[in-house]
């Protein structure tokens, strides 16, 4: 009874479709694609929109950008920054949602909903606090463990330090994913391998997980996204110290743009770092195997 | 004279405190506020040689209202405020408080349009940011001159935008209590380097191995308190003859690194891994003494009001410094350029009245514990009963502003301290590095240091 010959028969219906489609076109256009272009033709000026400099530079700023090694460094610093906190989230947000999912387990929502509080705890309040927890004087981690490190300023355990406190506050979300596609998983599926005398690690390995694939593919590549634009936590926890060594790609941005008021540079960064990103999906995308 | 303008901003003070505390006050109450700071405006002209004539008349008498922008001080900006329209009551001026944070970008943005505060305060590290929207000071250069230390280093192509009201520099703060327990007395107070080291011995506690007490703290200021200002002492410039190319790789800078690096590794008297913050360090009371700038003196009497400290002039090396060290300057207001002619007037004449206005002055120094430029003021008792602008009154002329410099210039050799203490770079390499990216990062910059007017410039 709802098959229409036309996606659209009524006069009202088109003059709906036009107003959201519009609305949408102007919304995307004044936030998104505008300030992309505006930026775009930036990254090519010696730009400071606060002093009202707009000189033109040519390739200047992507030059400047690949003979960096700031940036290089800082790219390298991301790579491992994304890729180690990526995998934690990834592997505890599914084991964590998995062990709530078992039958086992009661009190789900309650689980479901601690893990989740850290995710929607504002991150500069807790790149606040985990930075005073690595205080070494006062902060509670030496206290608990006995320890006497610097975190925040050791080279070798600035950067862990601040992807710990990354993956603690993120994997909630890979497990709230997961459990979304836990429950989504088609029972008779599930019930065949029972039928086919299959043990819970074989139902994991064989149904379970290869089930969870697009889930695992949507959370990844949130995630690179998320952590290639990572840097509050930087920001707060280190501001790239000790020296540049937790230097992160969209740091060096912030840095360029609102301390050096270099926003052509910082603009030059962005494409590039755009670029990276788009990479990085694709790249997601075609492992996975669901380009389409 | 001074009693009655003291009067003057004592009623206007009073007013608004009356106002604020009565929350939803009558107007009948507002009426005589304003009537008693009216009576005690002052009859004849004031100031030195900057005079500021009570009889002239603000746009024809009409009514006018403009903005004043700040980031903080709220009560302060209102005393001159209230002041300045007991004078003029036609004129209204709405006080507007922008977060710092905040400040930076609004501000700029403002001024580039038509709806701008016609006055705002400026701090000159954001001086490329604001001098295009910034309008000349319809005060003659001269009267600058004679009234105010500094006013060279800012004129631009025969015009001055703005100068300093005081200028703020770096002090030793030293704890009395862990003074005294270490059996100092003020003959120790030291003059050189060595004998500071000597002190910050005798004030270091450990256990074994294990840290205390710091004698001196200087974790995350090494380079805006020491690294950036000691190069003086040692006849080093900041920046090259040519005024643009930086001089962070010099000898001196050298010199003043390994210095630091001696009293952490040699003499231990402190460590780069006790207190996040050497200011924090000595508040807290784990730390015995710190350099810090005049804005210290009143964080420790409002955030660590239980810390009994004194302050000491800065040690040198040989008793005989090229100069003491950097300061740089609390800058007075500027006026957009983009504003109707009739605000600029406004605008004008409220910076002549604060730069007349010695109890202005005095109370904006005292506020920001910084030593006033007006020459006038140099021994005013009000401003030497602070003891961290006491310590500099005696050779406030060897101090050195090198100009608004941008801050690579202070993150560059931050990144390159930490580089040496906590990555194991050497002092060589960090600071040449640092060289090349203060070098890169000024190279569209507009900054021409003003060492070179400095009074006893070499």
């Amino acid at each position: 009874m709802f098959k229409k010959t036309h996606p659209l028969q009524s006069k009202s219906e088109i003059i709906l479709r036009n107003i959201v489609v519009a609305a949408m076109v102007i919304f995307f256009s004044v936030f998104l694609i505008i300030p992309i272009g505006i930026a775009f033709a930036g990254s090519f000026h010696e730009w400071n929109p606060l002093s009202g400099t707009y000189n033109f530079l040519g390739l200047e700023n992507y030059k400047d950008v690949f003979t960096s090694g700031l940036f290089g460094k800082s790219m390298l610093n991301t790579l491992i920054f994304s890729v180690v906190v990526i995998i934690f989230r990834v592997g505890l947000g599914l084991g964590i949602a998995y062990a709530i999912y078992s039958t086992l387990i009661k009190y789900k929502s309650f689980f479901r909903a601690v893990y989740y509080m850290p995710v929607v705890t504002p991150m500069v309040a807790v790149a606040f606090v985990w930075k005073f927890m690595y205080n070494p004087q006062i902060g509670t981690i030496n206290q608990i463990f006995g320890l006497d490190v610097n975190w925040l300023m050791n080279p070798k355990t600035a950067l862990i330090a601040v992807m710990l406190m990354t993956i603690w506050k993120d994997f909630g979300y890979a497990v709230v994913m997961y459990m979304a596609g836990l429950y989504s998983l088609p029972a008779d599926a599930l019930e065949a391998a029972k039928v086919d005398g299959a043990n819970a690690w074989q139902t994991f390995r064989y149904i379970t997980l290869p089930l969870l694939k697009p889930m695992t593919l949507f959370v990844v590549i949130n995630s690179i996204i998320a952590y290639i634009q990572a840097y509050v936590q930087i920001l707060i926890m280190t501001e790239g110290g000790p020296g540049t060594a937790t230097y992160l790609a969209s740091y060096i941005i912030y840095d360029e743009a609102f301390v050096k008021y270099n926003f052509g540079y910082a603009s030059a960064l962005s494409f590039v770092l755009f670029v990276i990103t788009a990479v990085f999906s694709w790249l997601s995308f075609r492992v996975s195997g669901t380009e389409e | 004279m001074k009693k009655k303008m003291l009067a003057a901003m004592m009623a206007a003070v009073l007013a608004v405190t009356g106002l604020a505390g009565c929350g939803g006050s009558t107007e009948k109450k507002e009426a005589e506020e304003k009537t008693e700071a009216k009576a005690d405006v002052p009859k004849e002209p004031f100031g030195d040689t900057i005079k500021y004539d009570l009889t002239v008349e603000i746009n024809d008498g009409k009514d006018i209202s403009i903005e004043l922008w700040e980031w903080g001080s709220d009560d302060l900006f209102q005393q001159v405020i209230d002041g300045y329209t007991a004078i003029h009551p036609n004129v209204s001026i709405k006080l507007v408080n922008n977060p710092w944070e905040d400040y930076w970008t609004k501000l700029p943005l403002a001024l580039d349009g038509e709806k701008g505060p016609a006055i705002f305060n400026i701090h000159n590290s954001y001086h490329e940011n604001l001098i295009n929207y910034l309008a000349p000071l319809d005060i003659p250069l001269e009267d600058l001159q004679a009234d105010f230390t500094g006013v060279d280093a800012h004129v631009i192509d025969g015009n001055v935008y703005y100068i300093d009201y005081g200028m703020m520099t770096g002090s030793v703060y030293y704890n009395k209590k862990m003074w005294e327990e270490a059996g100092l007395t003020d003959e120790d107070i030291p003059k050189t380097w060595d004998e500071m080291r000597e002190v910050a011995k005798k004030l270091t506690i450990k256990d074994g191995d294990k840290l205390i007490q710091a004698g001196l703290n200087f974790n995350d200021d090494f380079h805006q308190n020491y690294l950036l200002g000691l190069n003086y002492q040692l006849g080093e410039n900041l920046f090259q003859e040519d005024g643009k190319t930086p001089n962070v790789n010099s000898d001196a800078m050298k010199q003043v690194m390994q210095m630091l690096v001696d009293m952490y590794e040699t003499d231990g008297v402190g460590s780069k891994d006790f207190g996040e913050k050497g200011s924090d360090s000595f508040g807290q009371g784990q730390s015995a003494m710190v350099i810090q700038w005049g804005h210290f003196y009143n964080t420790l009497n409002t955030t660590w009001s239980d810390i009994d400290f004194g302050v000491f002039e800065i040690p040198t090396f040989d008793g005989e410094p090229y100069a003491y060290n950097r300061y740089n300057g609390e800058s007075t207001f500027g006026v957009n350029k983009n504003a109707p002619a009739d605000q600029q007037a406004v605008a004008q004449d409220f910076v002549k009245y604060f730069l007349a206005n010695d109890d202005a002055q005095v109370a904006f120094n005292l506020a920001m514990s910084t030593f006033p430029a007006k020459k006038s003021l140099a021994d005013n008792e009000k401003i030497l009963e602070n003891p961290s602008l006491k310590v500099l009154s005696e050779h406030i002329d060897h101090y050195i502003w090198p100009g608004p410099m941008p801050s690579t210039v202070e993150t560059s050799l931050k990144k390159a301290g930490q580089d040496i203490f906590f990555n194991g770079v050497d002092i060589e390499t960090a600071l040449d590095e640092a060289q090349e990216n203060i070098i890169k990062d000024m190279k569209n910059s507009s900054f021409e240091s003003v060492e070179n007017l400095y009074a006893y410039a070499k």
